[in-house]
């Protein structure tokens, strides 16, 4: 969970739903996604699974931290989202290195010459902001320029 | 397995219509259908109603304006596929001997929309986090042009001719020729489609009276044969709808080619699930139509013109005639009807003797998509 919380409300944050990341702090160097692991087949999942729906095994889900590195497979850029997206904003569908994939959107993209197969980094940023100011933050990904 | 027939079809204008009600709307193409059959509405044994967001108890709030109430009338959503599965619901209680006569509706009221785009379902992760539809198409537009080298250029084909087509067919949304130009020089929505890459939100409704062979007989002189009614959903997938190639388009027309004894060379006329262009090329693909990364020629050698090797979206598709998405997938069907019985007008595709619809529905995050439906209709 979001270790930072801010009181004022014109900062007031929240995550996009709870239980699908936890921030860098003093235990972890950066970021991780929050999902869950077959205890036996130790296939990852994002967002956790109830059961494995690949092997239909109920039982075997643990809670699991992922690794936030990975690779765009695709992205664009949207000029005009919905209300609330910071527009133009780039969007990209991820390969994560630990197995799990998502669609994410990524931060300090301007001027980072997109391409598919870009190593990117995990990174907890703003996804879009409600109308009374509120937050609403979860995984965007960031490339990585000097890899 | 019993035939099954479509001995009726009723279509509203597609567009705008703010001052019609979505209920109203639906019944009128309900009737059109009845009265083009020749049907008695005590007649019909069960309906089935596909919309995404037209709320409970949809088909008998439009059905009972006619007073056809008692019988059995079931809802069904599925995205943009609701169409198909309405359609799919009557094709089976009539096969199963449950019904002889049913009729398909589909509708949707759409023009209160949120900007152009579809209303935000809070439930959908991939959704939540930015992914309007435009995004996953340009994502798909992307692996397209990174693996076969498609070009802006053939995309915009695309939507020159669905506009071209739709210019006779007085049902459509959009009424206006376009050239290659004017699509890459529209506002960019999400890169690489711009605004006229991009199908229109629509109001409208269609509908479809269908019939076992005995009913057909004995209502309509010229039925058209439903020769296959295949409905796929969308399997797990790593990055859910960011594909090259729609895998199941793939299964749902092999299922339904199989069904037909029929094959891609065989089809006519195909009413395809077009809601941006990027989705055009990769569907010819999908269908059979050409090889995988030969969309873009295909188009842009005029393949899939009126006249071509098979005559894609002559009605203007849902880039051009619009997109009520529970409308959708029925109104291809009866674009196909009218195509097959010679009847439809300027837009007429000549000699068409089969003809295949395609819709695919839902953007659901690690999913293919939520569903995908294959008809194919034979004269």
């Amino acid at each position: 969970m979001a270790e930072s919380v801010a009181s004022d409300a014109a900062t007031q944050q929240r995550p996009i739903r709870p239980g699908l990341f936890v921030e860098a702090g003093e235990t972890r160097e950066r970021p991780r996604l929050l999902g869950s692991r077959c205890r036996k087949s130790g296939q990852l999942f994002w967002p956790a699974e109830r059961m494995n729906p690949v092997t239909h095994e109920s039982g075997t889900m643990e809670p699991a931290e992922i690794e936030g590195g990975g690779h765009i497979v695709s992205y664009t850029v949207v000029q005009r989202g919905l209300p609330g997206y910071p527009s133009p904003y780039a969007i990209a569908a991820i390969q994560l290195d630990a197995g799990p994939s998502l669609i994410a959107q990524l931060e300090d993209w301007q001027g980072a010459a997109l391409r598919t197969g870009m190593a990117v980094r995990l990174v907890i940023g703003t996804i879009k902001t409600e109308r009374d100011g509120t937050r609403v933050t979860g995984p965007k990904f960031q490339p990585v320029v000097d890899a | 397995m019993s035939e099954v027939y479509v001995i009726g079809a009723g279509m509203t204008r597609f567009g705008p219509q703010p001052e019609a009600g979505v209920h109203d709307l639906a019944f009128d193409a309900a009737w059109a259908a009845l009265e083009e059959a020749g049907v008695e509405p005590g007649k019909v044994d069960i309906a089935f109603a596909g919309h995404a967001y037209q709320g409970p108890c949809f088909g008998q709030k439009v059905l009972m304006r006619g007073g056809l109430t008692g019988m059995p009338i079931l809802n069904v959503e599925n995205a943009c596929a609701s169409g198909a599965s309405a359609v799919l619901g009557i094709v089976q209680a009539i096969r199963s001997g449950a019904a002889e006569i049913g009729i398909a509706i589909g509708a949707e009221k759409l023009s209160t929309p949120a900007g152009g785009f579809l209303p935000t379902v809070a439930d959908d992760l991939d959704s939540s986090m930015g992914r309007v539809m435009p995004a996953a198409f340009a994502m798909q537009a992307r692996l397209h042009m990174d693996r076969y080298g498609t070009t802006r250029e053939q995309m915009a084909m695309v939507a020159v001719k669905n506009r071209r087509n739709a210019l006779r067919n007085p049902r459509c949304h959009m009424q206006k020729e376009v050239t290659i130009e004017e699509v890459l020089a529209a506002p960019m929505i999400a890169d690489p489609l711009t605004r006229l890459s991009c199908c229109p939100v629509s109001d409208g409704a269609a509908a479809l009276v269908i019939a076992s062979a005995r009913a057909a007989r004995k209502y309509n002189p010229r039925p058209v044969r439903i020769a296959a009614s295949v409905l796929v959903s969308g399997l797990r997938t790593p990055h859910g709808i960011v594909d090259d190639k729609s895998e199941m388009s793939i299964r749902a027309s092999r299922k339904a080619y199989e069904a037909a004894g029929l094959g891609p060379d065989d089809v006519d006329v195909c009413e395809m699930h077009d809601p941006f262009t990027i989705a055009e090329i990769i569907h010819y693909e999908d269908l059979g139509f050409c090889a995988p990364g030969e969309g873009g020629r295909f188009v842009e050698d005029g393949r899939s013109a009126i006249g071509g090797a098979v005559a894609v979206s002559p009605s203007g598709g849902l880039l051009a005639k619009g997109h009520p998405l529970g409308a959708t997938g029925v109104a291809q069907i009866a674009e196909l009807y009218w195509q097959l019985r010679g009847v439809a007008g300027g837009y007429q595709v000549p000699g068409a003797r089969v003809g295949l619809a395609h819709t695919v529905g839902g953007g659901v995050s690690q999913l293919e998509s939520g569903a995908c439906g294959v008809h194919i209709l034979v004269a």
